[in-house]
């Protein structure tokens, strides 16, 4: 599976000129935890609402701040066209929990830990199913035919 | 995705009880109508860039010259 084909969650994006408030306020109507920050069409950052709560809030940074003095860079990135085992690994190696999908120098979207969270369980899942009533309910085999 | 500007864009629930959202399409950056998107939020008249996944949809509107 390419790592495309997992990046359900739309992605959003600022630029690095804007401030800390309208950060946080476009994170909570997007309904999103963070936010590309896009210089043109170069990726230059993520800001997370933990980023914000961190390097922002807990240190009285002013909320008219840019946003790109809270932002993490450079960006871990995986492309859109990589194995998922690519992300698994990037997820594994560097303790993240979002990573940058590019298709070439774009941003395209954020893939999220908890999305492939969901896909191993759904996974799972699927597996299982073939096997639960056997399971559940291995009396129901039928008797081995004695011979003699 | 293919947009031009004033459609709506609306972006699923992703849980149970979880609303969608929307915004309108300010400005296409990329070419052929594809993202990404310049859009507002809602009622906030917040502006941001929008990369479009699976979760959203895009609602067009017939716009008259």
């Amino acid at each position: 599976m390419r790592t495309i084909e997992m990046l359900h969650r739309s992605g959003v994006g600022v630029a690095p000129s804007r401030t800390i408030r309208d950060a946080a306020a476009i994170m909570e109507q997007a309904g999103v935890g963070s936010l590309a920050v896009v210089d043109g069409e170069r990726l230059v950052g993520i800001v997370t609402d933990r980023d914000i709560v961190r390097r922002a809030v807990a240190r009285a940074v002013p909320d008219d701040a840019r946003v790109d003095s809270v932002m993490t860079t450079p960006v871990v990135t995986v492309g859109a066209d990589d194995p998922l085992d690519v992300a698994f690994g990037l997820f594994a190696t560097h303790g993240l929990r979002r990573l940058a999908v590019m298709r070439g120098d774009r941003f395209v979207g954020m893939l999220t830990i908890d999305d492939l969270f969901v896909s191993v369980v759904e996974q799972l899942a699927s597996l299982a199913k073939p096997i639960t009533a056997e399971i559940l309910f291995s009396h129901r085999d039928a008797a081995v035919p004695v011979t003699t | 995705m293919r947009a031009t500007v004033g459609d709506r864009i609306v972006i699923h629930g992703h849980r149970i009880g979880e609303p969608n959202r929307d915004c309108e399409v300010l400005e296409v950056r990329g070419s052929d109508g594809g993202p990404p998107y310049l859009v507002r939020w809602g009622d906030s008249g917040h502006e941001a860039l929008f990369f479009p996944g699976t979760d959203a949809s895009v609602q067009h509107f017939e716009h008259s010259n």
